[in-house]
Parts: structure tokens; C-alpha cells; sequence
């Protein structure tokens, strides 16, 4: 079984995960002006042109372009739990 | 030079307090008498702020379903039917005290920094749908000693998202009065009123106390907010179970699909197209034929017996300086409507997303692609697309790129050309004319980027998708009017006084004998001006006074430069082609001008053509969106990329033919 600690942009459509760690302080602050925080419950509706990512948190709806995508570490919480 | 900060016209710039702030909005709202109690709109982008100041205030105020819409500070006054007038600020959107862009500073220093000017009461408006997001700056504020009051909109969007939130609880959980409202439908208003008289005439709420977690450690600080956010939400809000794909999320599958969505974003750019060139162009020529008709006729009439240089200036130059403006409205009309159409509806912010990675490529986001597409139909209607860019420096560099993007008013002038010069090529010579056009915005934008913008830094994209919702008429026109009515206070001035003074060149003879406003055109000061110019273009090969002269009316208007030959060479009628009377002159006139190469040399002419200024419009324009320094810049520049542009294309060619 493959680790369920990823990056967001690896992480399958339509699976929820935690989001534990941001590469850097600016995009924690960034995800925070947006109401996110560190250990929110994600998942990634769609992929979108360019490689980014539409993730859900809830009600809120995010665009990410890949390389943001790629500084998001997320736990899989659908693989931990299978 | 370095593009600057954004400047107080463009962002607002921090007067010292509230009761200072300059009255920018461009709606009118009348100010509050001296001594209101002044009410603050405070809370995030894409609330509904905006929407609810010109509820308040009957006020046209910038509004539309797009972060960041408001970036300048409002001001009017409100007079509830409880009888006390306040004096109402529209803040920008902020997420938070601790500023990182000049929007949230303006609001920090508005709301806490000047504590002796401090706003008598903040009106929190928070987002229903997006509650705990609202509620970080509502946070902030409770820690000071300050009166707020939480306007809570968007009920109807998270109503359908299952999400209810009760105003009381909500009230009773941030210890400050809570009222639930719909500025869209008016609904509420006088609620808030209330709620306000009586929160003024209470003793102030006592700051929330901080617990002993922090110790100064702003993300310890952070998360202790948070947590307090979470409980008051969980105390207010009944969420029922919904779906777990609603339509705007089957809506954003399409819309943002990796292959359909970019067709989508060009299927809608093309309607936005059309709707700005063919169906605008009627109402135009409707407009034009009514200028230059009936109303020139009824001034000849009036005029009859005056002298002809006031005759002149009325007929050819207000006149046909205020009917050349008449013949924009629509256009800009319905450039206007459509921006509003899209922000509105929550279609922008996908196309930003959709559009994102080929504008980063130019150091642009996203939403730079609009403007830029919507100067292939007019640049005037464009240049005020800008400002769906929330980013004053990639405003400016949009603002300067949109005038290489070729105009349907300088396809007439190619087509002539072409079918005068090039025959059976004329369509493919018109492809490389657009082809050109995209190499130089390509080509600018990146010289510009690696130059003057290259402290800019490339913004990650984190974009918030705001629920789509059904554009409200209400808000589409008004927004509409308000961006009409601007652009004809800025526009009018510069575009009246332009045609006035060609008028008055091509009236003034320097030569022969003949009267003011009767002398030949070749005898005139304009001939005169356009043969000092006509040297500059010897090594570009058109340095004939026709060609320049037909270059400075294309200042005025591109459409002009094909009537302005028309009138130099006494031709009746501008039909196009190699073997009219008016195609046998401009090609004897290119011959003589280059050597012998005048196809290199008109080659040259259409580049010249496609990369100097526009229009006088457009310039007006530009002064209004990025200010008169930098519209300025822009025509040095433009002027200075065409000529060389030009030389380049004569000298090279006249090595083949």
C-alpha cells in the first residue's frame, strides 16, 4: 500500500485528506487568509488547465495552480482508513 | 523608473482618518453633514460591501461577484428613515489587520491606526455561505475597543448549500449584534439601522480577552482565533446534509475541465467579441449617421452667417469631436455590461483559473487574458477591462500591452493597403498583420517584464471561487452606468479638444492666398506639420506628407486614415483597390517615397500603423485607468517599438523586393 502522506498534487480526485504541512510560512499565511488551516479535511475536486487543482474545504471552493499544489502535504485519510 | 505603488487614485491611498477620506467613488453619493457618526464597511473580498454601500446610499459604487472588486474608498452619506444622516465609508476588502497588500493596509490604518479618527461603529459584513472565513477580521476587531455590528449576507446562497445561520445565537456567541440582510434585494436595511442607533446609544462592548496561549506568538495568536471562530460557528450554524457535488461544482467540471474549459473561456471570449464589434457597429453607424446627418445639417443651418472659423470649430470640431465620442457609448455600454455579466455571475474567477498558466508565461495572471482578447475589437472598451486585474502593477503593463493588440478600426486600413499592394496576398498579408500583433504583445510584454516590472514578483494562484449566482439586473446596470459615465468624464475632454485641433490645422493655410477653413489641404499647417514629420520616416521608406498625415489623423481615429487620403489626394470616392483613383495615388506616392521598393515600404507603413497609438480614445482611456504618467510612457513607447518596428521591416524587405 502506497504511503498516505503526499503532496496534493499526487493525491487522487474526489479523496479526502488532512492537510498537515505547507513547504513554506507564505503559503500556510496565504491558506489562512482563506480560512484554512493546518489540519483541515481537503479534498481535490478537479484537476484544471495548467496541472492545478479545485480543492473543496467545506463549503469553500479553491483553485491552486500546480506549483502551490505541489507545497501542500496532505495525509490521505480514505487510504489510512482502507 | 520602476512602475510605482499603487497610487492613491488607483488604490486609495491612506488619508489620515475616516472623517478625511476623499470622495472617489464615481457615483455621486452625497457627503453626510460634518459631525455624522461615521460607519465603516469593513470584511472580506467578494462579501457584498460594495453592494450594500450603494443600498445604503443610493450611490453607484464598484461592485460585482470578484475578490478585490473594491479597491478604492468610498464615501456618502446615509440617511435611514430613522433620521440621523451618517456618514458611510465603503473599506477594501480585507481578510485581516496583519495588511500584506496595500487594500488591507488602507483598511488597518482606517479602522485602528489613527485611534482619534477611528469609525464609530465597523459594519462587519460577513458571507453566510463562507462564515468562518468572514469571521478572522471580526476576531481582530473584538479585540479593541471598538463597536461592531455583523451585517450577515449571502443568506440565499448558503441557504441552498443547506447551511442556516442564526443571527441571535451568532450574536450571543461574538458578543456583538448581528443582522441578517440582502443588499441585493434591499431587504434588511432598516435593521441594520436599528441595529446601529442602538448599539451608539449603548456603553461600548468590553474587548475580547485574549487567553494566556499566546504570548505574543502571532501563530499561537492565530490559532487561538481560530479556535474561537470554530466554537462560534459551531454555535450558530445548522448545516443540513447536501449533496456532495453541488451544480457549481458540476458547473466548474465543465468550465474548468482541462480540455473543455479553455474552449469554454474562447466560446465566451468570442460572444464577448461579437457583442463589443457586430452588434455594437449598428447602433454606432446609427449614431455616426445622426452626428454627420442631421445635426451637422441643423449647425450648418444655425451657423449660416458666422465667421468660419467659429463655424468650423462647432461643425468640425466639437461636433464631430462630441460624434465621434457618441459613437463609443454603445460599445463601451456593452463592454461594460458583459464585465459586469461575468464578475457577477462567478464566471470570472474561472476564467482566471483556466486562462492562468498561458498569461503567466507574460508575467500576467489569468484574468489579463480578457482585455487582451477584447483589444482585437476595440482597444478603448479593452483598456477599461484592466481593471479586472486587482493588481495595480500588472494593471499598468496591461493597460500598456492592449494597444498592440490590433483593432477592427486598423483592419480597414490594412485591407486597403493590402488589396491595393498585394492582390491575390491581401489575405494572408492581413493574417500576418494579426500574427505580428500577438508577436508584439508577446515580445513587449516580456521586455517590459525582464525591464521595468521585473521586481514583480509572480503570484502563486490561490483563488477563492465564489459561488455562481443569477446576475442581478440592479447591479449589471448600475455598475454599467457608473464605468459610462466615468469613462465619457475622461474621454470627452481629450478626444473634443484632439479633433478640434486637427481641424484647425488642416483649416489654417501657410501657403497661397486662400481664406481660414477654404484653403487646400496641401497648403494648410497640417500638410506643413505632417512634411516635418515625413523626414523621421525616410528610412522606414514612407517619407511623404500623405503617409504621415494620414499617420497623425490615425492619432484621432484609425477608422480616419482611409477618408483623410481620400480628402489629400481629392478623391470622391475611398473605394479600395490597386486600380481606383485613390489606390493609383498612394501607390505613385510609396514608389516615389522608397526607391523604388514600395513594397517593403508600405509593409512598413502597416507595421508603423499597427504599433503607435491607437487612438486618441484610447489614450483617453489609458489617462483614465493607469493615470496620465504612464499613458504617456505608453505612446513614447509605442511611438518608439513602431518606428523601429518600421525601419526593420522597410530595410530588410527592400532586400528581397
Amino acid at each position: 500500500m502506497s504511503s498516505p502522506r503526499r503532496t496534493l498534487d499526487t493525491l487522487p480526485l474526489h479523496r479526502r485528506a488532512q492537510l498537515e504541512a505547507t513547504a513554506t510560512v507564505d503559503t500556510q499565511a496565504r491558506l489562512a487568509r482563506l480560512g484554512i488551516r493546518l489540519g483541515a479535511i481537503i479534498e481535490a475536486t478537479q484537476r484544471t488547465p495548467g496541472g492545478g487543482r479545485v480543492v473543496a474545504v467545506g463549503d469553500l471552493r479553491i483553485a491552486l495552480d500546480r506549483a502551490t499544489a505541489r507545497d501542500l502535504l496532505v495525509v490521505e485519510l480514505d487510504a489510512a482508513a482502507s | 523608473m520602476n512602475p510605482p505603488p499603487p497610487s492613491a487614485t488607483q488604490t486609495g491611498a491612506p488619508p489620515s482618518s475616516p472623517r478625511q477620506v476623499p470622495s472617489c467613488h464615481e457615483g455621486g453619493a452625497s457627503l453626510a453633514p460634518t459631525g455624522a457618526p461615521v460607519i465603516a464597511l469593513a470584511g472580506t473580498p467578494n462579501v457584498g460591501k460594495s453592494t450594500l454601500f450603494n443600498a445604503l446610499t443610493g450611490a453607484r459604487r464598484t461592485m460585482g461577484n470578484w475578490p478585490g472588486t473594491t479597491v478604492e474608498v468610498g464615501r456618502g452619506a446615509w440617511r435611514p428613515r430613522t433620521g440621523t444622516a451618517y456618514d458611510l465609508v465603503d473599506l477594501p476588502g480585507a481578510y485581516s489587520l496583519d495588511a500584506t497588500s496595500p487594500d488591507e493596509e488602507l483598511t488597518r490604518d482606517l479602522v485602528v491606526t489613527d485611534e482619534a479618527h477611528r469609525p464609530d461603529v465597523v459594519v462587519l459584513v460577513a458571507d453566510s455561505a463562507h462564515l468562518s472565513r468572514s469571521l478572522y477580521l471580526l476576531s481582530e476587531l473584538r479585540e479593541r475597543a471598538q463597536r461592531v455590528i455583523v451585517a450577515l449576507t449571502m443568506t440565499d446562497v448558503a441557504s441552498r448549500r443547506g447551511i442556516r445561520v442564526d443571527p441571535d445565537r451568532l450574536a450571543a456567541a461574538v458578543g456583538v449584534p448581528v443582522v441578517a440582510l440582502d443588499p441585493r434585494a434591499r431587504r434588511g436595511l432598516a435593521a441594520l439601522a436599528d441595529a446601529i442607533e442602538r448599539d451608539l446609544a449603548a456603553p461600548h462592548t468590553a474587548p475580547r480577552q485574549l487567553g494566556p496561549r499566546h504570548d505574543g506568538d502571532p501563530l499561537a495568536r492565530a490559532d487561538e482565533r481560530f479556535a474561537w471562530i470554530d466554537a462560534c460557528v459551531d454555535a450558530a450554524v445548522d448545516r443540513q446534509a447536501t449533496a456532495r457535488r453541488s451544480w457549481s461544482d458540476r458547473v466548474d467540471a465543465v468550465v474548468m475541465h482541462r480540455l473543455a474549459g479553455p474552449l469554454v473561456l474562447m466560446a465566451v471570449m468570442w460572444v464577448v467579441f461579437q457583442i463589443t464589434t457586430t452588434v455594437a457597429a449598428p447602433l454606432q453607424d446609427a449614431l455616426d449617421r445622426w452626428v454627420s446627418g442631421p445635426l451637422t445639417d441643423g449647425a450648418n443651418t444655425l451657423l449660416a452667417g458666422a465667421p468660419t472659423l467659429v463655424h468650423g470649430l462647432i461643425v468640425h470640431g466639437i461636433i464631430a469631436g462630441v460624434g465621434m465620442l457618441l459613437t463609443f457609448v454603445p460599445l463601451m455600454a456593452l463592454m461594460f455590461l458583459l464585465l459586469a455579466l461575468l464578475e457577477d455571475s462567478g464566471y470570472m474567477a474561472r476564467a482566471a483559473v483556466v486562462a492562468d498558466r498561458t498569461m503567466r508565461a507574460m508575467g500576467l495572471p489569468g484574468r489579463a487574458f480578457l482585455p487582451l482578447i477584447v483589444g482585437f475589437g476595440c482597444n478603448v472598451p479593452a483598456i477599461a477591462a484592466t481593471r479586472v486585474l486587482t493588481g495595480a502593477r500588472q494593471r499598468v503593463l496591461t493597460a500598456l500591452l492592449v494597444p498592440f493588440t490590433s483593432c477592427s478600426a486598423r483592419l480597414t486600413v490594412y485591407v486597403m493597403l493590402a488589396t491595393t499592394f498585394f492582390e491575390e496576398w491581401a489575405g494572408t498579408v492581413v493574417f500576418a498583420m494579426y500574427l505580428l500583433s500577438i508577436l508584439l504583445i508577446v515580445g513587449v510584454g516580456f521586455a517590459l517584464r525582464r525591464t521595468l516590472w521585473r521586481t514583480m514578483g509572480t503570484e502563486p494562484l490561490l483563488l477563492d471561487l465564489p459561488a455562481y449566482q443569477r446576475p442581478t439586473i440592479r447591479v449589471m446596470t448600475s455598475v454599467t452606468w457608473m464605468r459610462l459615465k466615468g469613462f465619457l468624464r475622461t474621454a470627452s475632454g481629450i478626444v473634443v479638444a484632439t479633433v478640434c485641433v486637427v481641424w484647425l490645422l488642416q483649416a489654417v493655410p501657410v501657403k497661397g492666398s486662400a481664406a481660414l477653413g477654404e484653403t487646400a489641404i496641401e497648403d494648410s499647417a497640417y500638410a506643413a506639420v505632417a512634411g516635418t514629420l515625413a523626414p523621421a520616416f525616410a528610412p522606414a521608406g514612407f517619407n511623404q506628407w500623405e503617409a504621415t498625415g494620414a499617420l497623425v489623423t490615425g492619432f484621432v481615429a484609425k477608422e480616419a486614415v482611409i477618408s483623410s487620403w481620400a480628402q489629400t489626394y481629392a478623391v470622391s470616392d475611398a473605394e479600395q483597390g490597386a486600380d481606383t483613383p485613390l489606390g493609383q495615388n498612394i501607390r505613385r506616392d510609396f514608389e516615389a517615397s522608397s526607391g523604388g521598393h514600395p513594397v517593403p515600404a508600405v509593409l512598413a507603413f502597416m507595421a508603423f500603423l499597427l504599433a503607435y497609438t491607437p487612438c486618441v480614445a484610447t489614450l483617453a482611456a489609458q489617462r483614465r485607468e493607469i493615470g496620465l504618467r504612464w499613458a504617456v510612457f505608453g505612446v513614447g513607447m509605442q511611438l518608439a517599438v513602431a518606428w523601429t518596428l518600421a525601419v526593420v521591416v522597410f530595410q530588410l524587405g527592400k532586400l528581397f523586393w
